[in-house]
């Protein structure tokens, strides 16, 4: 897999190409690469630590305690601290995620406009509640705030697939699609 | 402070007053003695600035500043008490106070809660919000501290101690805004030899020490200032008593010994100590028994036992007791021939609190081995071989004889027990004079760079238990001559006459937080 990314936005891309192993190796191949580029971008390690885990987690899918501790390792900081990081920011999943991950936008606009039948279609289609994983280990829905298409409500994002203008009504069908 | 460092004037709350540059408008206050509430600051710990509770408004500036940080410049108006800086106030405890439990009736911390004072100060007196509030729980951070997710406020000094002061950063924030709380890494518990002070550091009840939870209301403490007998370094401390019992210690502030903070052993110790059997009265030993005597009997006895012995004192003693009762041995024992005394020392390893080095748990884990040597007892291995063809009269201070050979004191023509429990080998003394815990009485310890310190009494002794400094001056007295002493302090000034390691002080001088002689500090110089 190459990596035509400029070195300012190399790890800046959540899990677009997620190989989504929880127990592939980390930061290995092409991934060293990256992790030596974003190193040059910042005049410190610890500032390294958002991108890193971004990378983690494109990689393994979530941030388990094991690669807060690796990751700790490499840019030498405290475990506990990366672990105070990575739970500061939602973007970052600390349980095992579905390989679908739905984000519906639950913001004002989307609100107003029906958000929450949105969410609970999505629940009612993968059996599954908020933040649980579908049983065949596909699917996780999540509510997110705002994710800045306010004029196309309701916005849901599936990994990094944008989904403007969803129904209720359209949610079957999106499901499909993704398989 | 540099001497030459220029003064900056400026006004708070309608005072002028003048600070070095680079003062903080907080500490500015202090000096007006204007406290300006805080949670996250604390004097031990980096500021961070973090929980906006000391907000003041600084005339002419567009937003308030926090005290904790902001320095101080030439000409500027602080107001602490103005209607901008109360309502900043007022938002921040409204804010703090959305998700606490409210639940001071069963909190360690009610009565000593900054959320509390500062609540009932600035606070309103309802609440507005009408959402439930969110309930994240407790747990344990170590074996002895339990963590109150929901009463903490997140003011992050237990995190700043563990990375500053004990410089094992552990301890962190996790989640963020109302979910947040403080954790390790994983759900282990950690251990540090200084932990509980981050139960000192915390200004409300979301970190309690078990040994403590539900024991007292804070209220209902008495303090006293004392000194721990955990080891040689001599802590500051502040014992908390409450029906005749230490329920538990709390550091006192002393920048050459202590600073903030003390660690876990020496509260560990007193607490749990003094739950065994007490000697309260006096014991003399009549046609083979140890018979119950009160103090003009066994005074009487102890007078007439020791005069004409023959044979010489020797003594065993404790480095716990103070060097006003090893004074008086010493003293006893020179009416009869001093013939060395000697004390044991137990040990375990050295810890030092990397934030603070001056502090350690030290290898000698008793408070007044060097008041012992100082005073001319001399560490042995073996106290028992000490003593073992020993036929004259033989003093015991304070140490257990836990481990006393069956022959113990078998040879001696006189055998004197002074101590608060009593052993079997204690047992077989002909006279026993009940003596107080160093919580039941007034001394000093020297600690282990000679420094020496006061303690005073927080309990009453048990029973008849009277310090030796007063029982042995009786003797003494009715011996030698002269006056028997009437406190410790007279002990002392008499003790610090004959001996040059305590030249030059008094109780007087020694205050509550220690002084080092003048001898001993030209000794430890020229060395």
């Amino acid at each position: 897999m190459s990596d035509a990314m400029h070195a300012a936005i190399a790890g800046a891309q959540p899990s677009q190409r997620a190989e989504k192993n929880p127990d592939a190796p980390l930061f290995e191949g092409v991934y060293k690469e990256r992790f030596d580029s974003i190193l040059t971008r910042y005049p410190n390690k610890r500032a390294a630590l958002l991108p890193v885990l971004h990378m983690a987690q494109e990689i393994r899918g979530w941030i388990s305690p094991e690669t807060m501790t690796r990751v700790a390792e490499l840019l030498e900081l405290t475990p506990a601290y990366v672990r105070s990081v990575a739970s500061f920011y939602t973007m970052f999943a600390l349980r095992p995620v579905g390989r679908y991950l739905i984000q519906v936008c639950v913001g004002i606009g989307c609100d107003l406009c029906g958000a929450e039948e949105v969410t609970e279609r999505f629940l009612e289609l993968t059996k599954t509640r908020i933040g649980e994983t579908s049983d065949d280990g596909k699917y996780t829905v999540v509510e997110v705030e705002c994710l800045g298409a306010c004029a196309f409500p309701t916005v849901v994002q599936v990994n990094d697939q944008v989904y403007e203008n969803v129904k209720a009504e359209e949610v079957e069908s999106l499901l499909k699609e993704l398989d | 402070m540099d001497s030459e460092s220029k003064l900056i004037n400026l006004t708070i709350d309608g005072t002028e007053v003048s600070v070095p540059e680079g003062t903080t408008i907080l500490k500015a206050a202090e000096r007006l003695g204007i406290v300006i509430p805080r949670y996250c600051w604390h004097p031990g710990l980096s500021a961070p600035a973090q929980c906006r509770m000391c907000l003041v408004e600084v005339e002419g500036w567009p937003k308030p500043q926090p005290a904790c940080v902001q320095q101080v410049q030439d000409g500027m108006v602080v107001n602490t008490d103005c209607v901008e800086a109360r309502k900043a106030r007022r938002g921040v405890i409204e804010f703090l106070l959305l998700n606490h439990p409210l639940d001071c009736p069963i909190c360690d911390a009610a009565g000593q809660c900054m959320l509390q004072d500062y609540a009932h100060e600035t606070g309103q007196l309802r609440r507005r919000a009408v959402e439930a509030k969110v309930v994240l729980g407790r747990d344990h951070v170590t074996p002895e501290i339990v963590y109150f997710a929901d009463r903490c406020i997140l003011c992050t000094r237990c995190v700043r101690f563990m990375d500053e002061i004990a410089q094992e950063p552990v301890l962190q924030v996790i989640n963020r805004g109302h979910k947040g709380y403080i954790d390790t890494m994983t759900d282990e518990l950690f251990e540090h030899p200084f932990s509980m002070n981050i139960v000192d550091v915390c200004p409300v009840g979301a970190l309690v020490n078990e040994d403590f939870l539900f024991k007292a209301r804070s209220w209902d403490l008495d303090q006293t200032a004392s000194i721990c007998p955990g080891c040689s370094q001599g802590c500051n401390v502040a014992l908390g008593t409450k029906e005749n019992r230490v329920v538990r210690l709390k550091p006192r502030f002393n920048p050459e010994v202590n600073s903030y903070w003390m660690c876990d052993h020496g509260r560990r110790e007193v607490v749990r100590w003094g739950a065994g059997m007490r000697a309260e009265v006096p014991l003399v030993r009549e046609a083979e028994r140890l018979v119950p005597a009160d103090w003009a009997r066994a005074l009487d006895a102890t007078v007439e036992a020791l005069r004409g012995v023959e044979g010489g004192a020797k003594a065993i003693v404790d480095p716990g007791a103070s060097n006003e009762s090893l004074y008086i041995v010493r003293r006893l024992m020179d009416q009869v021939g001093f013939d060395g005394g000697s004390f044991r020392v137990s040990s375990g390893p050295q810890q030092v609190l990397k934030g603070f080095p001056k502090l350690a748990l030290r290898e000698d884990r008793a408070a007044n081995a060097s008041g012992a040597e100082a005073l001319g007892y001399g560490r042995v291995d073996d106290i028992y071989g000490a003593v073992r063809s020993h036929r004259g009269v033989l003093f015991v201070l304070e140490e257990g004889l836990d481990d006393a050979p069956e022959d113990f004191a078998d040879g001696s023509a006189l055998f004197v027990y002074i101590g608060s429990v009593l052993s079997p080998a204690a047992r077989k003394a002909d006279i026993v004079l009940p003596s107080p815990s160093f919580a039941e009485m007034d001394g000093t310890f020297t600690n282990f760079e000679g420094r020496v310190q006061r303690f005073t009494q927080g309990l009453r002794p048990p029973g008849l238990a009277r310090p030796i400094w007063m029982s042995g001056s009786v003797v003494l007295a009715r011996l030698g001559g002269g006056e028997p002493f009437t406190s410790a302090a007279a002990a002392f000034a008499a003790l610090a006459e004959e001996f040059t390691a305590f030249s030059g002080l008094s109780y007087e001088k020694i205050g509550l937080t220690g002084a080092v002689s003048a001898a001993a500090e030209s000794g430890a110089t020229a060395s």
